[in-house]
């Protein structure tokens, strides 16, 4: 009981103070906000209540996600009018998937992936050369976007299986420089100026008309709200199955321990590869959703800059929790824009801040909670 | 209840004014490698605004909403949306990078928002559409390109080496600079594309001069510019230089020292210094105490935002009307010489500055010794 | 190919070759006492040359002008700040999280270096703008048809390879290196032998950084210009030229460096397609060649021990 009441109480204050973040303007207002968001961040840890609150909250995790599920629709809701904030939170959604990708391949099976972005824009490409080309329904070239991302990433498997560390970390940065640089001298697919993308529409749903059902008017990013939520909440309870299953554990055997995990049977290179396409195929999907979303699309958008984003959005919220990066990606896409009031110094803070987030927690903002098998003590 | 917050703020901030506060927006790269110029157009505009401020027969008290497009098309877009679904801000001084004012067309129609484009060069960013809201101030590379061909033809350079950056600037400056080139008779004996933040040049040029071109035309801006043109010194290599807007400032010269002299460079409008209200600009520019200079393309921000505020002043902070009423300007003087928008909202007036590097500074071709037969460009026979 | 263009080519990559090697020893040299990618080292890069350029524009508005001197001053004040940007940068950005995964290392570098880029960019003054690095060596040389060999390219080239060797025997032939490589081997046990670790580990990042100074300077002084983001491609390609090579291992960075160089200035001349592929040809080769050897080319065999 008590831990249903945490979650409530959680999922209520967090949408309070999305909203009010969303809304505030003034410089005042905003600085406000972020210095009570870090105060209580910071009171929170040194109690270590941050900890056995979320702890708390998430003991029934289908409550849990039911919850985060209901704040999202409230939040959206409470600002039907509002564009900017509802691309905003669109856009947090997107990424939160993409996020939850790249958290198959390093948070479960310990596969480094520093082309995110690059990923990322092969689902967005694909999407893009697609709706101009084909007269194929739209819904089927989201699912497109990840085929092929998972594809392209086929080539990187073999190096990736044969290095370590470091080394493997080598490959993807060099896929990353790679991949931008290509995109933008090749002229085939639009060059440095870009694609731009036609209207999204599933079936009779036109997603750049205005929302007007009934008694509920408001901005068109609602209807994204609710695609990229409905996208959000069935790769989220994908993952979430994904680590409770055998295949979860199989993936945790060979992050771990690989020389073990070989020796108890496991076929490393299997699973591996399963993790770096699965993760990929989600990534593409989200990329796919994004390039619709923004209309337009160009090789700036998918730099290795913008890889390394991905990567400390999920250091930040903790490797291998779906939750913590969420949280993380709310932060990260959220405060460099509420940042916009400092204009040219607002790479300088964010960089900043992440380098004392990451010092201080290096664990993450919500580290990944230890397994409990069954029969194990609470 | 925003709109009593933004009530408070304003009644707080400008207690001692009785005017309405109107709110403009300013969009630019203010962080990454082009930050440089997109600060200057920031300034610029500022600029704009204070001394609009400060005169007491305007009719409002404007306020500039400065937001950073990064030069990322998803980033412009996000800012577009957030100039474009705030209500109080009613028209915007947008863009640098083509890319990014590309993207944020379609935005700015759909939210009703009069833009005005103050750098980004692409055709079309105007003529790619209908819209009524977009309009630019700068002239596009087509017009610039044809002049520079055109000049670089008539002063006996037949053949001419290209490198350009890979970003849509470069890449359009190639196109129209080889075909009006071509068409004129000259000969291109090799073209590279090169990423905007190489470093190295060695490899390119090397090659290049193993085909010996009278002159190197380079379409990008001024950071890989001032390293072509080191290298070139580097190698040993002496051909003409032949630049485009992007290398037109005082950072192209002070990194290159006496190695700047000679520099061709082609920019649509006259020189702020040569018109009205060109020295004064650059004046009040210095005694504001910015730390960052104009840039090349500050003077256009800065008569983007003057246009945008005098169509406030006629007509009100409505977008429709002043939509309307920038549909009405022509030969509108400003810092960058007449102003005319044609049915695409561009800007007709391709008046074409030819520039070149004498003695550490940017002349007109016109005034220039090199003009006047003292000085000889490289090369010319 | 006349032979005077292929000089020249041969010219070019060597000078890139040791910019490369220079920044790739010190990645490699982190490595070995700490087993952590420094990602900042790029950008202390540039703060080196920047430090340089600072001593430089100070000196000349106080009246000096020989040359000799403002080199010396250009150079040791771009040591002396990268010496502390390093040090710093291991005791307060890297030892506090040495024990995190290796991964959060590697981002809370990777974020520090933009911290160090966006301070030179926003304080330096104009530092948004490439600025002009003074030529501080003889700008003539000799001429072999169209090939000009110059001296400062020369002096600059045979230094780099001094520095290298320098650093070489320091690991090699002294008590320090002996520290360094001990700790490198094995930390636990070069604490028990009574070595002062956290010493150790500062004066090797102090160390690694001088060599990314002279890096920056030697960038400036070829190129005649430096700019706040030339770091990043630099540090990136030198993370790149270290693994390559095999991390930790000195020879290997080397070799990477010079590798990675020949590669891009082969990707730019001869080879059939666009000048503008020569990083997806330079980066794809280095994808290749890790799948041939995974721990570099002159690696360390990994060795599975069940």
């Amino acid at each position: 009981m008590r831990s249903r009441a945490a979650a409530v109480l959680l999922a209520a204050l967090a949408t309070a103070f999305a909203w009010l973040l969303l809304r505030a303007e003034s410089q005042g207002a905003i600085a406000a906000l972020i210095a009570l968001a870090v105060l209580a961040g910071f009171a929170l840890l040194r109690t270590r209540l941050l900890d056995a609150f979320t702890r708390a909250a998430l003991r029934d995790e289908r409550l849990a996600q039911w919850l985060a599920f209901a704040a999202v629709a409230v939040l959206a809701l409470l600002l039907p009018e509002d564009d900017f904030s509802l691309l905003l939170l669109t856009r947090v959604l997107i990424v939160i998937v993409a996020c939850l990708g790249l958290n198959v391949q390093l948070g479960y099976a310990g596969v480094v992936n520093f082309a995110g972005a690059s990923f990322f824009g092969v689902g967005g490409y694909t999407a893009a050369v697609l709706s101009r080309a084909t007269g194929l329904p739209h819904l089927l070239l989201l699912l497109a976007g990840g085929v092929t991302a998972a594809l392209a990433g086929t080539v990187l498997l073999l190096p990736i299986l044969r290095t370590r560390g470091h080394y493997a970390a080598l490959i993807t940065i060099a896929f990353a420089l790679l991949f931008r640089t290509f995109l933008e001298v090749n002229d085939s697919l639009g060059g440095p100026q870009g694609l731009k993308l036609p209207e999204l529409r599933i079936g009779p749903i036109r997603f750049n008309d205005p929302v007007a059902a009934g008694p509920l008017e408001g901005s068109f990013y609602l209807k994204y709200v609710v695609l990229a939520l409905l996208v959000l909440a069935f790769f989220f309870a994908v993952v979430q199955r994904l680590e409770r299953s055998w295949i979860g554990l199989a993936l945790d055997a060979v992050r771990i321990d690989e020389t073990a995990a070989a020796t108890f049977g496991l076929d490393i290179a299997r699973w591996k590869i399963a993790a770096f396409v699965i993760g990929n195929f989600v990534i593409g999907v989200a990329g796919a959703l994004s390039a619709f979303m923004i209309g337009f699309i160009a090789p700036n958008n998918y730099s290795f800059a913008e890889s390394l984003i991905l990567v400390s959005i999920l250091l930040l919220g903790g490797v291998g929790n779906p939750w913590g990066l969420s949280l993380a990606a709310a932060i990260v896409i959220l405060l460099p824009e509420k940042l916009q009031i400092i204009q040219e110094y607002r790479f300088l803070m964010f960089a900043s801040m992440v380098v004392l987030i990451l010092l201080f927690r290096p664990a993450g903002l919500v580290p990944r909670p230890m397994r409990r098998l069954p029969g194990t003590p609470r | 209840m925003r709109r009593a917050a933004a009530a408070l703020i304003a009644t707080l901030s400008f207690s001692a004014a009785a005017k309405d506060t109107v709110r403009i927006a300013f969009v630019g790269p203010l962080t990454g490698g082009n930050s440089a110029i997109g600060l200057g157009g920031r300034n610029s505009s500022d600029l704009a605004v204070r001394l609009r401020n400060a005169d007491a027969k305007a009719k409002y008290q404007y306020e500039l909403v400065v937001l950073d497009d990064e030069c990322k098309p998803d980033a412009g877009v996000q800012m577009a949306t957030k100039a474009g679904s705030d209500r109080g801000i009613v028209g915007g001084v947008t863009h640098y990078c083509s890319v990014v004012a590309m993207a944020t067309v379609d935005t700015y129609h759909r939210f009703g928002l009069p833009a005005i484009v103050w750098g980004a060069v692409l055709p079309d960013i105007t003529y790619a559409h209908d819209f009524k809201e977009i309009h630019r101030v700068n002239g596009t590379m087509i017009n610039q390109n044809e002049t520079n061909a055109v000049f670089i033809n008539q002063h006996g350079f037949t053949k001419v080496a290209v490198i350009h950056d890979t970003t849509d600037y470069g890449k359009g400056h190639n196109k129209y600079f080889t075909r009006f080139f071509q068409q004129g008779g000259g000969q291109i004996v090799a073209t590279f594309g090169v990423t905007a933040d190489q470093q190295d040049f060695t490899a390119e040029l090397t090659q290049i001069k193993a085909q010996n071109p009278q002159a190197i035309y380079f379409g990008g801006l001024t950071p890989i510019g001032v390293r072509i043109r080191a290298q070139m010194d580097k190698l040993g290599f002496k051909a003409q230089f032949d630049g485009t807007s992007g290398i037109v400032n005082d950072d192209f010269i002070k990194a290159l020292g006496p190695l700047a002299e000679g520099t061709l460079a082609f920019r649509e409008g006259a020189p702020a210094e040569k018109l009205p209200g060109g020295k004064q600009f650059l004046a009040d520019y210095d005694k504001q105490g910015y730390s960052n200079p104009p840039e090349a393309y500050g003077p256009f921000a800065y008569a983007a935002a003057v246009l945008l505020m005098d169509a406030i002043e006629k007509v009100g902070p409505d977008r429709k009307k002043i939509i309307a009423e920038l549909a009405n300007v022509k030969d509108r003087d400003s810092i960058v010489g007449k102003i005319t928008f044609d049915d695409h909202g561009q800007n007709t007036v391709p008046a074409i500055t030819k520039y070149v590097v004498q003695d550490g500074k940017w002349l007109t071709w016109e005034e220039s010794e090199y003009a006047s037969g003292k000085r000889k460009l490289t090369n010319v026979r | 190919m006349p032979a005077e263009v292929i000089a020249q080519y041969a010219m070019n990559g060597a000078m890139l070759g040791m910019m490369y090697a220079l920044v790739a020893v010190g990645f490699t040299l982190f490595f070995g006492v700490l087993d952590v990618i420094q990602f900042s080292h790029g950008d202390v890069v540039a703060a080196g040359a920047f430090a340089g350029l600072a001593a430089w524009t100070l000196l000349t508005s106080a009246g000096v002008t020989s040359p000799g001197l403002l080199l010396l001053a250009v150079i040791g004040s771009a040591a002396l700040v990268t010496a502390a940007l390093g040090a710093l940068v291991a005791r307060f950005i890297v030892l506090p999280v040495k024990s995190a995964p290796q991964l959060n290392v590697l981002l809370v570098t990777l974020m520090g270096g933009t911290v160090l880029r966006e301070c030179i960019r926003l304080f330096y003054p104009g530092g948004s703008q490439p600025k002009l690095f003074p030529a501080l060596l003889p700008a003539t040389g000799w001429s072999f048809g169209t090939f000009l060999l110059r001296f400062d390219n020369v002096i600059l080239l045979v230094s780099g390879a001094l520095l290298i060797a320098a650093t070489h025997l320091l690991i090699t032939r002294t008590r320090l290196g002996l520290a360094i490589r001990a700790v490198a081997q094995d930390e636990e046990t070069a604490r028990t032998m009574g070595i002062d670790f956290r010493k150790v580990v500062l004066v090797t990042f102090a160390l690694g950084s001088v060599l990314a100074a002279f890096a920056g300077v030697m960038d400036g002084l070829y190129y005649n210009e430096v700019f706040f983001g030339m770091g990043l491609l630099l540090g990136v390609i030198g993370f790149a030229a270290a693994v390559l090579g095999g991390l930790g291992n000195l020879y290997g960075a080397i070799v990477g460096g010079f590798l990675f160089a020949a590669l891009q200035t082969i990707g730019a001349v001869a080879l059939p397609f666009a000048s503008a592929y020569k990083d997806v040809f330079a980066f794809g080769v280095v994808i290749i060649l890790m799948a041939i050897r995974p721990t570099g080319l002159i690696g360390e065999r990994a060795s599975e021990r069940v």
